[in-house]
C-alpha cells in the first residue's frame, strides 16, 4: 500500500463515517404491498423440497409459517444447485396461492361447470369409466399423465391401468418432450438415462450446447458452467443453435444452423475426426459396434402410420463410407454452418487433452428425426471415447422435475412397465408378481403413443380420458383438431389440475388437485437423482393427492385390492413397492429412510453409494470387471458384449419446410420466466409482470423487408390455424433469416393451432419446432 | 519480571513485531491490488477465493472477507449523494416478494439479450453513479454470479394475470439490540449476502440500515446472525 493510498483511504473513511452517522434506524415500517402475517422472520421453518419447475432438481428450502409457506432460499447442502436458484424456484412458492385455486370439483351439469363435493365428482368419474369399459372394451379408455407427476402418482396410474383394468392406455406429456431422449438411450446403449452426472461440469474444459438456450432453460446448470469457466479459464462454451438467445451471447462461439440439418452437423463433426485420425481406435474397437437402420422413415403423419426400425449390423468401414457425403464444405451448403466452425468443433471434440460435454435438450428431442440425433452426439462421444468418465458427457437434460423420475423410471408410457416393456412376457411376469395380479391382466401389445391417443379420442377409438398436471388443449401440435375432438359428443374428461386452463374448460369432471408440497412425493432428475419431499402445508378446500384420487377411483371401481394403504403410510408403501422393480446394481434406489434424510440420492445406489459415471469400471458396481483401484474401461451393459451402437444416420429432410406460400419457420419454445403453459406460473405476480404475453420474433431483416416495426402486431399463418401477436425484434431472442419464434406459455395466444402434429418415428415425440407459416402485418 | 527481561529476548519481541506488521501491510497491500479487478478475477460461485485458498465448497459461502474487499473498499470510498439515500426500507421490501426473495429490475433493460454479466455488473458491480437514474446503483452482494437475468427481472407491466392469496412474514424489526447502545444481531440469513456492505454502506446504502463505521470491516465480530436463521 503506497502512502497515497493511504491518506485516502482515511480521508474517504472519514468523510463516510460522517455521513453514515446521520442515518437514524427507523423500526415499524410498514409495507403496503404484503399482507403481512402476523410471524416475523425469525418463526420460519426452513424444509426441503426439490423445485417444483423444470428437470434440474434444484434443491428448496421452503420457509413455512403459520401452515403457509412464505419464502424460498436454495438449499445449500444440495449438489445439484449449492443454495442458488432461478427466479422460477425463488418465486416458487406463489405458485400455491392464486385466488382463482380449485378448491372444489366440479361437473358439466347442462354445459355449465358446477361445484360438488370431490366425493361426488370421483363416483361420477369411476361411473363413467366402468360405463365405458362396459360398452366399448377396456381400450377406450386412457390415461394421460405427467412429467410433473410425482413418482406414487405416476406408479398408482400404472398399476392401476395396466395391471388393475388392463389396458396400455397410459401416456404422459413427457413423451412430447423426452421420448427421443429416450429412444436415443435405448437404440445406443440399451439403458435408459444419462451415464454421467452434473459432476461433469466441475470436470469438463469443453460444453457444447446443441439446439439448447440453456440460460434461460436450466438457468441454474448454466449458472455452473460460468463459474466453471470463471475458475477454469481454459473452458469453452459452444452455442450450436437456430437462433441468437442469452446462450449464445454468453458463449464463446456460436454457430447458428439452418432447422434439420443438426444432423448434418454432427455427421460432418464425425467426419472432419476420422479424417484427422482424432478417433480413440482402441476404444471403438474394444466398446463399439456400428449399426444401421431403416431410411425415409416417415413423419408419422396419418392415423393409420405405423413404424418398427430394422437394425442392421454394419461396420466401422462402413461408417467412414457412410461420412463421405458430409465433408464440412458440403455441410456448410446445407446447414450454413461455416466449415471452419465445423472444423472448430470437430477439433475441440477430437483433442485429447479435452474433456467435452455435450448438452441438449427440446431443439433435439421434438425433431421429426429425435431418435437419430440423439444417436449422432453419441456417435461423436463414442469415436473419441469421451464418454462415462468425469467430464466427458453426452448428456440428454430434461424438461420436467420427474420425467425421468416418473415417466422413464416408473415407465408411465404405452409400452412400458416399471421395469422393462409390455412386450417382454418376463418382464410382464415379474410385474404381475410384485403387483399381485394375474399376468395375463396386463396386455402385451403398446396400443397408443400420446399423438395416437389423442387422434384415438377424436376418431371415437377412446371415449373417457383423465388427464392430470397437464394442460394439453394448450401444447398438443395442431391444437384444433385435438380440441374439437375431445369436446365431441359421447367422450368423457376428467381433468385433474390446480387452477383453471384451457383443459378444464373443455372437461366433464374437474379434480382439484393437492400441488408439490401440499403433498408427500418424490421427483427424479436429469442426473438419475431421486428427491423426498413431505407435505409441508396442508392443500386447500377439498384439494386431494394425484395419487389418493387414483386410489380412489381405483377402489370405485373394485381395484382396491391393489392400493391397500391408509392416507398415512401410502406414499412410503408405494415407494417400498416400486422399489422392488428396480433392485439389483443396475438400477438400485435409496430406501425410504435414506431419501427423506438426504437432498436427492443418485441411482444405482449401491451399498450405500451413487453412481456417478454408469459403464464405467472404476464407478459402476453393475459393469462386469468393477474395479473402483483398477484402471478405467468400459462395459456398456445394456447392449450385447458390453459394446455400444454407433449408429449410421443420415440427414433427412423434414416433413413441411417453408414455401412460397408459407414462407417461414415457426419455432416454438419457453422462456425463462415462465413454466410450461403459464397455468403456475402466470399466477406469480413477478414472473407474469415480466412476460405478461406471448410474442413473436423475427429477424430484424426480415421485418425490414415487409415493413414491420417493433410495435406492430403481425398475423402468423400454417395450413392449420393462425394468429395475431406482437412482434418482437432484437429483444430477448434473434431467429435466423426466415425464421419466427413464439414462446407456447400463453394460453390466449395459442401457437399450437399452428404447428404440425408430425413426429419421429421412433420415438412419436412430435416436432414443435419446425413447420411452414407466413408472417402478414396485421 | 519485566525489569529482568533479558536485552537479547526484547529485541527479539521487536523484530518479531516489525516482521508481523511488514507482513501485515504486504497482506493488505497486495489484496487491495487484486482486489481492483475483483469483477475480472476469474472465481465462481462455488469458487476459489482469491490467491488460490479454496473457500469450502460445501454450498455455504463461507465468509465473505477475501473476495469483497474490493467492493468494501468501494463502499467507504464514496460519499452518500444526499445525506438521505434514495434507497429506503420501504422500497427494498416492495421490490422483494418476501425478506430475501430476489428482487425485480425496477428499470427497463435493454438489450433484452445481453450477456448480463457484462452489463449488469458495469454499474451494479461497484455501484457507480448512473447518470440515467440520477442514483447510485445498488452494489450486488455476489458479482460472481453472472447470469444476473437468471434470478432478477425487469416489470413490464402493473396488472397482474390472477389475483393473488399471497402472504408473507413480517420484515426483521429495526432496533433489536440487546441492551441499549449494543450492537444489533443480523436478522437475515447470509446465504448470497455476505458483502454487509452492498446493502449497508456505500452511497446506494439503504437509509435506515445504514452502517456508522463502515471502516470497521469485521462485520461479524460485533454483529452475530440471530437465532434461527440456519436453514435447518
Amino acid at each position: 500500500m503506497t502512502t497515497l493510498d493511504r491518506r485516502q483511504f482515511f480521508k474517504r473513511l472519514a468523510a463516510t463515517s460522517a455521513v453514515a452517522a446521520a442515518g437514524a434506524w427507523f423500526p415499524g415500517i410498514v409495507f403496503p404491498q404484503w399482507l403481512p402475517l402476523d410471524s416475523g422472520t425469525e418463526s420460519l421453518q426452513w424444509r426441503k423440497t426439490p423445485c417444483r419447475f423444470c428437470g434440474v432438481g434444484c434443491g428448496l428450502l421452503v420457509g413455512v409459517t403459520d401452515g403457509r409457506a412464505v419464502a424460498v432460499k436454495g438449499d445449500p447442502a444440495s449438489p445439484v444447485n449449492k443454495g442458488l436458484c432461478c427466479v422460477k424456484g425463488y418465486h416458487s412458492v406463489q405458485a400455491l396461492y392464486g385466488k382463482d385455486r380449485l378448491l372444489r370439483a366440479q361437473i358439466r351439469k347442462n354445459g355449465q361447470l358446477v361445484e360438488v363435493p370431490i366425493s361426488e365428482a370421483l363416483d361420477l368419474a369411476a361411473q363413467k369409466m366402468q360405463e365405458t369399459i362396459d360398452s366399448h372394451g377396456k381400450d377406450s379408455v386412457a390415461m394421460y399423465g405427467s412429467g410433473q407427476w410425482t413418482i406414487p402418482d405416476g406408479y398408482a396410474a400404472s398399476k392401476f391401468f395396466k395391471g388393475g383394468i388392463g389396458t396400455n392406455n397410459l401416456e404422459a406429456n413427457a413423451r412430447l418432450c423426452m421420448a427421443s431422449a429416450v429412444t436415443g438411450f435405448l437404440t445406443s446403449f440399451g439403458k435408459d438415462e444419462p451415464m454421467g452426472c452434473y459432476d461433469d461440469i466441475d470436470h469438463a474444459d469443453v460444453f457444447v450446447l446443441w439446439g439448447n438456450n440453456m440460460a434461460e432453460m436450466h438457468p441454474v446448470l448454466f449458472s455452473r458452467l460460468l463459474d466453471r469457466r470463471l475458475r477454469h479459464p481454459k473452458t469453452r462454451i459452444i452455442d450450436l443453435a437456430t437462433r441468437t438467445t442469452r446462450t449464445s451471447q454468453a458463449a464463446d462461439h456460436a454457430f447458428l444452423f439452418r432447422p434439420q440439418t443438426d444432423l448434418a452437423v454432427a455427421n460432418a463433426i464425425c467426419h472432419e475426426i476420422l479424417r484427422n485420425g482424432w478417433e480413440d481406435t482402441s476404444f471403438i474397437e474394444r466398446h463399439c459396434a456400428f449399426k444401421s437402420g431403416k431410411t425415409n422413415i416417415g413423419y408419422g403423419l396419418s392415423d393409420s402410420f405405423k413404424f418398427a426400425d430394422q437394425p442392421q449390423n454394419s461396420s466401422f468401414k462402413e461408417f467412414r463410407k457412410f461420412l463421405e457425403d458430409y465433408s464440412p464444405e458440403q455441410v456448410e451448403q446445407l446447414s450454413g454452418v461455416p466449415a471452419e466452425g465445423i472444423r472448430t468443433l470437430a477439433a475441440l471434440y477430437g483433442d485429447p487433452s479435452r474433456k467435452v460435454t455435450s448438452f441438449w435438450c427440446m431443439g433435439t428431442n421434438q425433431h421429426t428425426r429425435g431418435t437419430w440425433i440423439n444417436n449422432l452426439i453419441y456417435n461423436i462421444h463414442l469415436l473419441t471415447g469421451k464418454i462415462s468418465s468425469p467430464g466427458n458427457s453426452p448428456f440428454s437434460l430434461t424438461g420436467q422435475p420427474s420425467a425421468c423420475g416418473t415417466v422413464r423410471e416408473v415407465g408411465t408410457l404405452t409400452h412400458k412397465l416399471p421395469k422393462g416393456v409390455v412386450m417382454n412376457p418376463k418382464h410382464r411376469e415379474f410385474a404381475a408378481k410384485i403387483w399381485g395380479v394375474p399376468v395375463e391382466n396386463i396386455p402385451p401389445k403398446p396400443s397408443n403413443h400420446t399423438v395416437s391417443m389423442f387422434r384415438a379420442l377424436d376418431r371415437g377409438d377412446i371415449r373417457f380420458m383423465w388427464v392430470q398436471v397437464t394442460n394439453p388443449m394448450v401444447t398438443m401440435p395442431n391444437l384444433n383438431r385435438y380440441r374439437n375432438g375431445a369436446k365431441q359428443d359421447g367422450r368423457f374428461l376428467v381433468v385433474s389440475d390446480v387452477y383453471p386452463t384451457p383443459t378444464t374448460e373443455v372437461a366433464d369432471v374437474v379434480l382439484p388437485s393437492a400441488m408439490w408440497i401440499e403433498r408427500e412425493g418424490f421427483y427424479g432428475n436429469s442426473e438419475r437423482r431421486t428427491q423426498h419431499f413431505d407435505q409441508l402445508v396442508e392443500p386447500p378446500g377439498e384439494a386431494m393427492s394425484d395419487t389418493w384420487q387414483i386410489i380412489e377411483v381405483a377402489r370405485r371401481m373394485g381395484h382396491g385390492k391393489l392400493f391397500p394403504w391408509n392416507k398415512t403410510d401410502h406414499i412410503r408403501e408405494i415407494w417400498s413397492e416400486y422399489r422392488r422393480f428396480h433392485a439389483g446394481p443396475q438400477h438400485e434406489m435409496a430406501t425410504y429412510e435414506e431419501l427423506r434424510k438426504h437432498p436427492g440420492i443418485r441411482w444405482p445406489y449401491v451399498n450405500g453409494k451413487e453412481t456417478r459415471w454408469r459403464f464405467n469400471t472404476k464407478h459402476d458396481p453393475a459393469t462386469e470387471n468393477y474395479n473402483p483401484q483398477g484402471p478405467e474401461s468400459f462395459d456398456f451393459y445394456g447392449k450385447p458384449g458390453g459394446r455400444a451402437w454407433i449408429w449410421l444416420r443420415p440427414y433427412e429432410t423434414p416433413p413441411e419446410m417453408p414455401d412460397s406460400e408459407f414462407p417461414f419457420w415457426l419455432n416454438t419454445g419457453r422462456v425463462i420466466e415462465h413454466w410450461h403453459t403459464g397455468s403456475m406460473t402466470r399466477r406469480i405476480p413477478i414472473l407474469h409482470r415480466a412476460v405478461p404475453s406471448a410474442y413473436a420474433e423475427l429477424h430484424p431483416d426480415d421485418a425490414q423487408a415487409q415493413g414491420i416495426r417493433p410495435e406492430d402486431t403481425v398475423r402468423l399463418v400454417s395450413r392449420r390455424g393462425s394468429i395475431e401477436l406482437p412482434v418482437s425484434i432484437n429483444e430477448r431472442g434473434r431467429p435466423t433469416r426466415g425464421q419466427v419464434f413464439v414462446p407456447f406459455f400463453d394460453e390466449s395466444l395459442l401457437i399450437n393451432e399452428l404447428t404440425l402434429d408430425a413426429y419421429c418415428p421412433i420415438s412419436a415425440q412430435p416436432d414443435y419446432k419446425k413447420c411452414a407459416v407466413r408472417v402478414e402485418k396485421a | 519480571m519485566i525489569e529482568n527481561t533479558e536485552p537479547s529476548s526484547r529485541l527479539v519481541m521487536i523484530g518479531l513485531a516489525v516482521v508481523l506488521m511488514a507482513a501485515g501491510v504486504y497482506l493488505v497491500g497486495t489484496a487491495l491490488r487484486q482486489d481492483r479487478q475483483a469483477h475480472t478475477t476469474p472465481e465462481g460461485f462455488t469458487s476459489v477465493a482469491r490467491g488460490g485458498a479454496p473457500v469450502p465448497t460445501s454450498g455455504e459461502r463461507g465468509s465473505a472477507t477475501p473476495r469483497y474487499r474490493a467492493l468494501r473498499e468501494t463502499a467507504v470510498r464514496l460519499p452518500a449523494a444526499h445525506p438521505v439515500s434514495a434507497r429506503t426500507l420501504a422500497t427494498f421490501y416492495e421490490r422483494r416478494a418476501y425478506p430475501g426473495a430476489s428482487p425485480q429490475i425496477p428499470h427497463a433493460v435493454k438489450p433484452d439479450m445481453a450477456e448480463t454479466g457484462n452489463s449488469c455488473l458495469q454499474c451494479h458491480a461497484e455501484g457507480d453513479y448512473a447518470p440515467r437514474f440520477g442514483a447510485y446503483a445498488p452494489v450486488s452482494p455476489h458479482p460472481e454470479l453472472l447470469s444476473c437475468r437468471q434470478c432478477h427481472v425487469p416489470q413490464q407491466v402493473e396488472e397482474v394475470f390472477a389475483e393473488t392469496a399471497w402472504s408473507t412474514v413480517r420484515p426483521p424489526s429495526l432496533g433489536r439490540a440487546a441492551i441499549p447502545g449494543g450492537p444489533p444481531p443480523i436478522p437475515h440469513s447470509l446465504q448470497m449476502r455476505e458483502n454487509c456492505l452492498s446493502c449497508h454502506s456505500g452511497p446506494a446504502a439503504i437509509h435506515e440500515i445504514r452502517s456508522g463505521h463502515p471502516e470497521r470491516l469485521q462485520c461479524l465480530q460485533c454483529h452475530v446472525p440471530a437465532p434461527g436463521l440456519s436453514p435447518r
